[in-house]
């Protein structure tokens, strides 16, 4: 991996960031492992489905992140395998760039680290909790610790690795150094107290649709029954990279502010904020000492304090900014998303909208990319009906549906309009991925996009765009239906005629009969000629009175 | 006794019904054949296009036509429903068979190959076919073969020959002679009357029978119970027309009485097509009204009317056969005395009032309404 990819691998939420860095600072001693199983909900891993779902978030996360970085098209593989004990073994195998062999420990045995460096791109691994807590995670429910498998493309490198929970510190054993083809991450850990099924929270609902926003990724899943699944790559395009931006203030939180302070070299504050952030300058750098006239700017950014850096963000949103750069937005793609979601959805129709980049809190530059399939496998495959696909910077949003932009969005809709009334009978997907450098969650579990109206207009508007083409769709499949329908019911009735024509006039029913089917057949295509001219002519006269 | 005289009468015969059907069925072919959408041209049977014909007193269809057309979605059923009901009655005439509304029903009634529809789902349906048909061929559906139920009772000096039996009404007791659905066949032997009475109660044909109205003032006595049915209504208008007797009608003092009575001389509006064969346009209206209530002293008979009663009084005002000045009168006393009698009233009074005051008085003063 590169620097830069180990460091993302262990951002954390700052909400989680915070109470463990206050934490710490009260407690030396404090153990990490506490910390976790008092908050093991906010890290994801709350309920037995859920914790396999999010610790298979972190491995694949991190393996796209590895392969994007690389240019290099991903091939990921998990299994999941229920041992005799009860408890499940998930491998997770991807094909990128591999981690040294001395950064083992730091990216996957270590709690928290790395958050010094923030390189605000637009990542996947902004999700992560960090893979380093499914270690911790293995250790705390099965005492195991567990067993990777890395090569950067010369020597394969294996170990087991634990945590020293006291000193958070990887613990390494059984190092084995040896030439092989190998390049990549091979990661194989045990857990109890999680579960495997299909259903909408699952793993395999999760790589489903993390296959659907990386149409350049090809995901194997391996289930406990043997059986595998393969999520087949639908482009060979690999997104180009999004460029490294330096973070807006708009955009920051107060643990972001803490975290660049601290690994800032900048001699004083005031100099930080001008270096260290997008379209900051002198200018405002004044503005903000007269709104917080007791923080001396002139210190030593490493000085900072929790509640200065509170302060700080305060007045970053009181002072007026020029927006961020739009070019920091990396969306699917409406052509890739077209390819994903025709491979895997097989749709009857599919409606493919990516919209301009819009901007919300006063500056945050947000891009939608919405998507409606109809018809094929898309909808919900276990109830069947309407299913709705939320994505944040592509990856899938699981949980917490209810309290999400996306989902008020659509639910505000008056579907009605797009003969698609009954929405949730409907079988189609509707498929939203929310594009931004700051998505703004809910709550610390990043499971829902906070409702900002400029976002659910926004959203809105991308999904009625959709809708509006699945309802040409429809209105022409009805037009198609009621051409047959027609003829059936000519049809239907011909025999009964010509025999009641038969009785009256004595001439041969069958005659009669060919005579009026032939007849029908040139009907059918006549009548609905006749039924556009009608509807013309009342949009004419609907037209002329108004006038 | 008279001996009965013929006069013309507007039956049609069963040859002239079965030419009929055969020209609408050569049509259709004919259409067919040039390729066009078969069609039959159905007289409108809406409100929209019934009228009051004021000259000849009867509720008439007006020229309204509409086609119905195989090869329309909303047509293509009952067209050949209508075709189903018309090949039926075409062999009914045929073999001089008869049969009723609901026997049709269950003859015409099966799936429709290779479909899980049936050619008739409700009896509804092939009768509202068979109206068609009648309005479709200007015929009405006796002339098809075709019986409603069988309804009214009659009585007085007349003899008839139905279906080669001879029947002398003045001899079949208590009960009359039950009209049947179908009339057209029957005929006027001996008739020695001089006018016919109809009464819209079953009781008040009791106590006139009983009292052998009939007999001593050589009359025609029928009972229509309740609406008259289409034969009750065919006899009473052969009774005006082919043996030129004055109809006299009795039914309660109030709206549905006198609505009763006006289907009986005009026509209704539901079968406004057939008015011409079963409407009585001479018929007078000989009570209950308003006005005998007080010349006669009903006033302790009378029955308080109901909302329904002032509402259906309101639509009768604006009726154009209601609409003559004496009617008027006789409505709006009904909606300002708010009030109504059955025919009952006169018998309760006294027994025999009816059949010796009331009746022979009235007639004899000629005191009736339009």
């Amino acid at each position: 991996m590169t620097e830069e990819k180990e460091k993302d691998a262990h951002i954390v939420v700052p909400e989680v960031e915070e109470k463990v860095n206050k934490l710490i600072s009260q407690y030396k001693e404090y153990s990490v492992s506490e910390f976790f199983k008092k908050n093991r909900q906010m890290l994801g891993y709350s309920g037995k489905v859920r914790s396999l779902t999010t610790i298979v978030h972190e491995y694949v996360t991190n393996s796209l992140d590895a392969c994007e970085d690389a240019r290099i098209l991903p091939e990921i593989l998990i299994e999941i395998h229920k041992l005799p004990n009860g408890h499940i073994k998930v491998v997770s195998e991807d094909n990128g760039i591999g981690i040294p062999k001395e950064k083992v420990g730091q990216a996957l045995g270590m709690l928290l680290a790395g958050t010094k460096f923030h390189v605000l791109r637009q990542k996947r691994g902004q999700q992560g909790i960090g893979a380093a807590y499914a270690t911790l995670f293995a250790q705390i429910t099965t005492g195991k610790p567990i067993h990777i498998k890395t090569s950067i493309g010369r020597k394969l490198f294996e170990c087991d690795l634990s945590i020293d929970v006291k000193k958070n510190a990887p613990v390494i054993k059984n190092e084995k150094e040896y030439s092989d083809h190998f390049r990549g991450v091979k990661i194989e850990a045990e857990f109890a107290n999680v579960e495997y099924n299909e259903g909408e929270h699952s793993v395999y609902e999760y790589l489903r649709r993390t296959a659907l926003a990386t149409p350049h990724a090809q995901i194997t899943l391996v289930k406990p029954d043997n059986s595998i699944v393969v999520f087949p790559r639908s482009s060979n395009y690999i997104p180009s990279l999004p460029p490294q931006v330096k973070p807006h203030p708009l955009g920051v939180t107060v643990s972001d502010l803490m975290d660049m302070a601290s690994a800032s070299g900048a001699r004083k504050i005031s100099s930080f904020l001008v270096n260290d952030f997008s379209r900051a300058s002198s200018v405002r750098v004044k503005e903000i000492q007269k709104i917080c006239p007791n923080i001396d700017l002139n210190r030593a950014p490493s000085t900072l304090t929790w509640a200065e850096a509170e302060e700080l963000v305060k007045a970053f949103h009181s002072i007026k900014w020029i927006a961020p750069d739009m070019d920091t937005l990396q969306p699917i793609g409406k052509e890739n998303l077209t390819k994903s979601l025709k491979a895997l959805l097989q749709p009857d129709e599919l409606a493919v909208v990516e919209r301009k980049p819009r901007v919300f809190m006063g500056g945050i530059p947000f891009l939608v990319e919405a998507a409606i399939a109809y018809g094929g496998k898309a909808g919900n495959q276990r109830k069947g009906g309407a299913e709705i696909m939320r994505f944040a910077n592509k990856v899938p949003l699981l949980f917490d549906a209810g309290n999400c932009a996306i989902t008020a969005s659509i639910k505000s809709i008056d579907w009605g309009r797009y003969g698609l009334k009954n929405f949730e009978e409907q079988p189609m997907t509707v498929f939203v991925n929310f594009v931004s450098v700051h998505v703004p969650y809910t709550g610390a579990g990043k499971l829902a996009i906070s409702a900002e109206a400029e976002i659910v207009e926004e959203i809105r508007l991308a999904v009625m765009e959709c809708a509006r083409k699945i309802s040409l769709y429809l209105s022409g499949l009805r037009k198609m239906a009621e051409k047959t329908r027609r003829k059936n019911i000519f049809f239907k009735y011909i025999t009964e005629v010509s025999e009641s024509l038969h009785r009256i006039t004595g001439r041969p029913a069958v005659e009669i009969s060919e005579k009026l089917r032939k007849l029908a057949e040139e009907r059918t295509g006549l009548l609905e000629a006749e039924a556009l001219e009608e509807s013309t002519t009342q949009k004419k006269k609907k037209i002329g009175s108004r006038g | 006794m008279n001996k009965v005289e013929k006069k013309k009468s507007n039956v049609i015969s069963d040859e002239e019904t079965l030419k009929r059907i055969d020209t609408l069925g050569k049509e259709i072919l004919d259409e067919i054949s040039k390729e066009k959408n078969p069609h039959i041209d159905i007289p409108v049977r809406g409100l929209s296009n019934v009228l009051y014909n004021a000259d000849k007193k009867k509720i008439e269809l007006g020229n309204k036509v509409a086609k119905r057309y195989l090869f329309n979605v909303a047509h293509a059923r009952s067209f050949m429903q209508t075709l189903l009901v018309a090949a039926f009655a075409k062999e009914l005439i045929s073999e001089k068979a008869h049969t009723t509304l609901r026997d049709l029903f269950y003859a015409l009634k099966h799936t429709i190959a290779g479909t899980k529809e049936n050619t008739i789902n409700e009896q509804n349906e092939s009768d509202s076919a068979i109206v068609d048909l009648e309005v479709a061929l200007d015929v009405i559906r006796e002339n098809l073969h075709l019986a409603a139920n069988p309804k009214g009772r009659v009585v007085g000096n007349v003899k008839i020959r139905d279906s080669g039996d001879m029947i002398n009404w003045s001899k079949l007791g208590s009960g009359g002679w039950a009209i049947p659905s179908i009339v057209e066949q029957i005929e006027f032997v001996d008739v020695d009357a001089e006018y016919v009475i109809v009464a819209e109660k079953d009781a008040v044909f009791l106590r006139l029978h009983e009292d052998r109205f009939w007999k001593k003032h050589k009359c025609i006595l029928l009972t229509t119970q309740g609406q008259a049915a289409r034969g009750t209504r065919r006899l009473i208008q052969r009774f005006s027309e082919e043996l030129n007797l004055p109809v006299y009608i009795l039914t309660d003092a109030d709206p549905y009485g006198w609505y009763i009575y006006s289907t009986m001389k005009y026509g209704s509006m539901a079968l406004a097509h057939v008015s011409d064969r079963l409407g009585c346009p001479r018929a007078h209206f000989l009570g209950v009204s308003m006005t005998d209530i007080d010349k006669y002293d009903l006033r302790a008979q009378t029955i308080k009317a109901k909302d329904v009663d002032l509402r259906r009084g309101k639509e009768l005002l604006k009726y154009g056969w209601f609409k003559n000045k004496l009617w008027q009168h006789e409505i709006n006393l009904f909606l300002e005395k708010k009030y109504k009698a059955e025919i009952q009233a006169l018998t309760s009074k006294r027994l025999r009032f009816i059949s010796e005051v009331y009746l022979p008085e009235k007639i004899k003063a000629g005191n009736f309404l339009p």
